[in-house]
């Protein structure tokens, strides 16, 4: 089976096939150096010539033997080759040394292995006679050098770093490594490289880069060894553009000079429908009521579109929605009927917090460093979820400074710096949290124990201090909570994670796309599409005391957001550079609350008073009652990552569209939308007008109107033929208009 | 994609990881968009012939195995329990008495003595052994996605399904223990639920009953399509075309005769019927037969309900059931439903595509337990009266498997003088898994779906299928 996957480490187990053609690179510009290591050097040194060959050919890949992945048939190697003292034990020594055979290099099973000339499970991966092949026979054959007292390797440098390319082109990556000798190397052939974008370029195992059709930027990692380097490339459409939109703010500075960069036009600013309709779901994650939006139509104010999100930002429903955001990743999830006291309390901290607009530094600072019982500071219910001081740094690292650590737990990051160091450093932090059972059942009281902090790298064995990801942080005394030193680390105007993550995160909540995708994935290998505009969100957020609230403001106020989402003849496959918007399926509980408001329906949810609306529920348990919730991918509250809730579509949600029970209720509840129109006095032109002007904000256009009215006037009968009475005609016809516009793709979408 | 139908077995399982391949179809259609699916599908090889299916029938709660197919007639009364053994159709292999009817096509399946893992509670238990999540303490949702799900996403990852009905179904499915984890609902089993014996059984969204409200679906389609003027410029992933592809599927279903007769059982003779028994556990397996017939490729079907005595399972703890009365209370309906399956498939020659196995999360307690009952009903005496029960037992327990090509009449494993532990053939839940994904044609060695994490997983931990039990 053929896995067309991201991942490198898959990558290279799928591409065994390319390992055999791997040559020396020929590529322009190469310098001769390597050929002539190779050639005339007296000895191959372990660690810089045969562990890269081993990472190339994938035999240390996750996949194959590397320990991480299990290793298979008891050959066991360090992950990636980064561990060369390891792996020359358990090529050298371990098997009883039968993996090498100096006496008849050829005879080693290393090699007859490599070639699949005995049985491989991997096939063959090195072809007898390739440069590669004679590499690791040499180094047998003279006597296996381990190489510790060789030369290190000190950089991988990319070349070019950076690069206009045309669409359709391609371009030669040349990979240099710099020894501490002094010594540079060119291993293109031994490197791996990894597109951050494979729909825009591609990259071989040879380093050469191909771009596809689309505009924009991406990004090529490179790796030798333990070393990355990143290659740039910038690829524009190449369109004059004429004018772009006046800039609002320095939002708008930065995207429009990103257009003009790449010459790719953007779309004209929407209409007032759509922006209401939009701005509304955005904001405060429901529909605008249909005398919200004749309010809006009706207000002669030149700025109407600022007022419109100030009131939304003022309104108690942001809260609730952001609430609704915050409290799934923060994982309020209801294991057990007793979780409820903890799920309600937390919702409402949460939920406070932003109404109140506490700055975001502020509450994560409260978040981290909860003490007491949920009772007295409800934000202690995270440390009742989320009880291992791994799991809490991975959580912490993942959401709050857009790092994800997991992989450092084990083994040094793949395509990162962190090391197990920088992950034991983490969880230092949290080695002092004490917990005390309380009288309520399955509720800790949560405190500082005094003490040293410190955590144990599970691989070295070494204890550590608290370190915040290559930071160093002042000794911490035993009587103060290092949770409070993470904090003040984190809130630091000078931290290169903590905000740049949540305006990122933010920035993707009202775009679709991240500056940085996947939001919680920053690292120097998957740069930001627009680095400038990144840096001067993070400055405005940090200089606004890390206002949440302004920070929704500067968004939606900046024309780069109010974009139509309809292309024009040049930016349809622009998906990173936001030449138009790009529309967004909306979540489950804002669709159902925007289903209930169109229909006239309510949904009741337990223990919670009538009328409460899906975005406002305080945890997971009402998925399980509410079957909508559940196909339309409301998550579990169960990871820290915002890609739980999927978006996508499937069959159960068509089914339940077209025919579930749900769905026909609401809209033909008595008082419902459709009852009340079909004995409304009013023409049904008027009706349909009503109809519209709830489900998108707008006036139907005259098709639309005369289709409709065409469609209500119609006569009906029922399942035995009869003729049905006036009224009910009417009401039956108004359920399948109502169905019909809620079911379209312009309702199902925030466009 | 390859085929591993005919692989060797696993050499070289992959990194337990997990999201790569989400990637490529879930969701967000991160990378592989619905024309990409269709150019996978052009370039595949013509249509196939039905793909390979598995059946799997779900003792939740735990069959004990030394009541059922593995008795201890020579152990001490403290462990055998009260049935006789009986021969079966192979020379030399008994049952306990409660099972005549599979002893005597005891050909016509093999039977695994010697499946063990380390999870003791039912959560844990169920997760492990269908989705080989190492982890033995219970918790509420699994970490790792179910076999069935996987293979569900797996074969989504084809390209668009040809045939309406789901790929997969759950007739009474297993319980919430399962799940698709990181997958989504969106690779959720088609749930069945209801007791097919009954005459008013319907399957909601199988076939409109009504005419009259196929034509108002109808109509409401016709009036949304001069309705909907969503601009699909925009559309680079082609999220909108998949969105119409699942509503047609969804309207194939919910109004093409063909779809509704696969769960229409009054098309079977009553003859058939009557031979799986007319009970809710003897008709969900012939509605499972039926499903895989009519081209389902995953099909679960849990037995439990008032068949299984008071509290509806098999978990007979002597609080809940006597043991003995409660494995005499069902055995007859169990052993004609499973025989009845088992000759169907092979008689209806889906013998080679179709893989039927039958197990629960775990065995019981060979060591027989007493507690006074909570409460009186079916195969319980009076609440306070002491009755004998079994506990929870990973350490060893068995299962069958029939079809999917594989030569039966065998018997795999053993356990010892007692049942306690496994002696031959230790066979853990990867291999249960890699037996199941290699009838599939699944590649479970290199096969992983990225987590929430983004962590590449493995849809197993090592493993490999058991050799006896692949075609």
């Amino acid at each position: 089976m053929s896995i067309p996957a991201k991942h490198p480490l898959l990558l290279r187990a799928a591409s065994f096939v390319l390992v055999g053609l791997v040559v020396i690179s020929q590529a322009e510009g190469v310098e001769p150096a390597e050929a002539a290591r190779v050639a005339s050097q007296p000895s191959v040194d372990f660690r810089n010539d045969v562990v890269p060959i081993l990472t190339k050919a994938g035999c240390n890949s996750g996949a194959c033997h590397a320990k991480a992945g299990g290793g298979q048939n008891g050959f066991q190697l360090s992950l990636l080759g980064y561990e060369p003292d390891e792996d020359f034990g358990h090529i050298v020594l371990e098997g009883r040394g039968r993996r090498l055979f100096p006496a008849a290099p050829e005879q080693s099973l290393l090699l007859l292995k490599a070639t699949a000339r005995v049985p491989h499970g991997g096939g063959v991966r090195i072809t007898i006679g390739s440069p590669q092949y004679d590499v690791l026979r040499r180094w047998i054959e003279l006597g296996m050098d381990h190489g510790d007292e060789g030369v290190r390797l000190v950089s991988v440098d990319v070349e070019p770093t950076q690069r206009v390319l045309e669409l359709g082109s391609q371009q030669q990556l040349k990979s240099i490594a710099r020894f501490s000798d002094g010594s540079i190397r060119d291993v293109t052939s031994l490197s791996l490289y990894e597109s951050n974008s494979p729909e825009m370029v591609s990259v071989d195992d040879t380093g050469v880069v191909a771009v596809g059709d689309i505009p924009g930027k991406a990004a090529v990692m490179v790796r030798f060894q333990d070393k990355v380097a990143v290659f740039n490339a910038v690829i524009p459409l190449g369109q004059t553009l004429e004018s772009v939109p006046r800039s609002q703010n320095f939002i708008d500075e930065g995207v429009f000079a990103s257009l003009m960069e790449l010459g790719l036009p953007p779309s004209p600013l929407c209409d007032d429908a759509t922006f209401l309709r939009r701005a509304s779901l955005d904001v405060i994650g429901r529909l605008p009521t249909t005398s919200e939006s004749e309010a809006y139509y009706a207000s002669a104010s030149e700025v109407r579109r600022a007022e419109l999100i100030g009131n939304l930002l003022n309104s108690p429903e942001y809260a609730d929605y952001f609430a609704n955001k915050w409290t799934t990743l923060l994982k309020n999830r209801r294991d057990d009927a007793s979780d409820i006291t903890s799920n309600f309390a937390f919702h409402s901290w949460v939920r406070d917090s932003l109404l109140e607009n506490k700055p975001y530094d502020k509450w994560v600072r409260e978040l981290l460093a909860a003490t007491g019982t949920v009772i007295e500071n409800p934000p202690v219910a995270w440390y009742k979820r989320v009880k291992q001081p791994t799991e809490q740094i991975e959580d912490v690292a993942q959401l709050f400074l857009g790092v994800r650590m997991q992989c450092a737990q084990c083994h040094h990051h793949p395509f990162e710096r962190w090391s197990q160091d920088d992950y034991y450093g983490l969880v230092a932090f949290f080695s002092r949290i004490g917990r005390k059972p309380t009288g309520t059942p399955g509720e800790d009281l949560i405190f500082h124990q005094r003490g040293l902090a410190q955590a144990k790298n599970a691989r070295s064995g070494e204890m550590l201090t608290p370190s915040a990801l290559g930071d160093a942080i002042s000794d911490i005394a035993p009587d103060d909570d290092p949770r409070l030193r993470l904090a003040d680390w984190m809130s630091s105007s000078e931290n290169r994670f903590f905000a740049k993550a949540v305006v990122n995160r933010y920035w993707k909540h009202f775009f679709k796309r991240g500056l940085i995708e996947p939001e919680d994935d920053i690292r120097d290998t998957n740069p930001p599409t627009n680095p400038k505009l990144l840096a001067a969100l993070e400055q405005h957020f940090i200089s606004s005391g890390f206002d949440l609230r302004d920070l929704v403001r500067v968004i939606t106020l900046s024309n780069a957001y109010q974009l139509s989402a309809i292309p024009n003849e040049h930016n349809a496959s622009d998906v990173q550079n936001y030449s138009h918007f790009y529309p967004k399926r909306m979540q489950a509980e804002v669709m159902l609350d925007a289903i209930d408001q169109v229909t006239g329906a309510s949904t009741s949810f337990a223990n919670l008073p009538a009328g409460t609306r899906a975005i406002a529920l305080p945890d997971n348990s009402y998925n399980q009652s509410s079957p909508f919730l559940a196909v339309f991918g409301r998550p579990d509250n169960s990871s820290v990552c915002e890609c739980e809730r999927v978006q996508s579509s499937s069959l159960g949600q068509s089914l339940h569209m077209l025919n579930s029970a749900e769905i026909k209720a609401k809209l033909s509840v008595s008082g419902g939308r459709a009852d009340r129109l079909s004995k409304d006095e009013r023409s049904d032109a008027e009706r349909v007008s009503e109809i519209y002007l709830a489900a998108f904000a707008r006036q139907p256009d005259a098709n639309e109107l005369q289709a409709s009215v065409a469609y209500v006037a119609e006569p009906r009968s029922d399942a035995a033929g009869k003729p049905l009475d006036a009224i009910l005609a009417k009401r039956e016809n108004y359920e399948d208009l109502i169905w019909a516009l809620i079911s379209t793709k312009e309702f199902l979408f925030n466009h | 994609m390859s085929q591993t139908r005919k692989q060797q077995p696993s050499i070289c399982p992959g990194p337990f990881g997990r999201r790569g391949f989400m990637q490529l179809g879930l969701a967000g259609f991160a990378s592989l968009s619905l024309p990409g699916i269709l150019r996978l599908r052009a370039a595949a090889p013509g249509p196939a012939a039905k793909k390979t299916a598995v059946i799997m029938v779900w003792l939740p709660g735990g069959l004990s195995h030394i009541d059922s197919y593995d008795p201890k007639p020579d152990a001490g009364s403290e462990y055998r329990g009260p049935f006789g053994t009986i021969p079966t159709k192979i020379p030399g292999l008994h049952f306990t008495e409660l099972l005549p009817r599979q002893a005597a096509i005891a050909d016509k399946f093999t039977l695994l003595r010697s499946m063990r893992q380390f999870a003791a509670g039912h959560p844990a238990g169920s997760m492990q052994l269908l989705s080989g999540d190492p982890d033995t303490r219970d918790k509420p949702q699994p970490s790792y996605p179910d076999w069935m799900s996987v293979a569900n996403y797996l074969r989504a990852q084809e390209g668009p399904r040809e045939n309406p009905l789901p790929a997969y179904v759950g007739v009474s499915p297993p319980t919430s223990y399962t799940g698709q984890a990181y997958l989504g609902d969106a690779y959720a089993p088609f749930v069945v639920n209801g007791d097919p014996n009954l005459p008013t059984f319907s399957v909601p969204n199988i076939g409109l009953t009504a005419e009259s409200e196929v034509h108002r679906l109808d109509r409401r389609l016709a009036l949304r399509q001069n309705l909907d003027r969503l601009d699909r410029a925009f559309d680079r992933h082609g999220e909108l075309d998949a969105m119409d592809q699942f509503e047609s599927q969804a309207m194939t279903l919910l109004t093409s005769p063909d779809t509704k007769i696969a769960f229409d059982l009054t098309k079977e003779d009553d003859q058939t019927r009557d031979r799986y028994g007319r009970n809710s556990w003897g008709q969900q397996l012939l509605l499972s037969r039926r499903l895989v017939e009519a081209g389902v490729d995953i099909v679960t079907s849990s037995l439990h309900g008032p068949l299984c005595g008071r509290v509806g399972n098999w978990d007979d703890h002597a609080v809940n059931h006597h043991v003995f009365d409660a494995m005499r209370f069902r055995a007859g309906a169990y052993d004609q439903a499973v025989t009845a399956l088992i000759e169907d498939i092979y008689e209806r020659g889906l013998d080679e595509r179709v893989l039927v196995v039958v197990t629960g999360e775990f065995g019981r307690t060979p060591k027989i337990s007493y507690s006074p009952s909570t409460g009186q009903g079916n195969a319980s005496a009076p609440a306070g009266t002491t009755q004998p029960g079994r506990d929870h037992w990973p350490r060893a327990f068995s299962n069958i498997w029939a079809g999917g090509g594989i030569e039966t009449g065998r018997v795999i494993g053993a356990t010892d003088k007692r049942g306690e532990d496994v002696i031959e053939r230790i066979c853990g839940p990867d291999d249960f898994l890699a037996t199941i994904y290699h009838h599939l044609g699944i590649d479970y060695n290199n096969t992983t779906i990225d987590d929430f994490s983004g962590r590449p997983t493995r849809i197993i931990n090592g493993g490999s299928p058991i050799p006896e039990l692949i075609g």
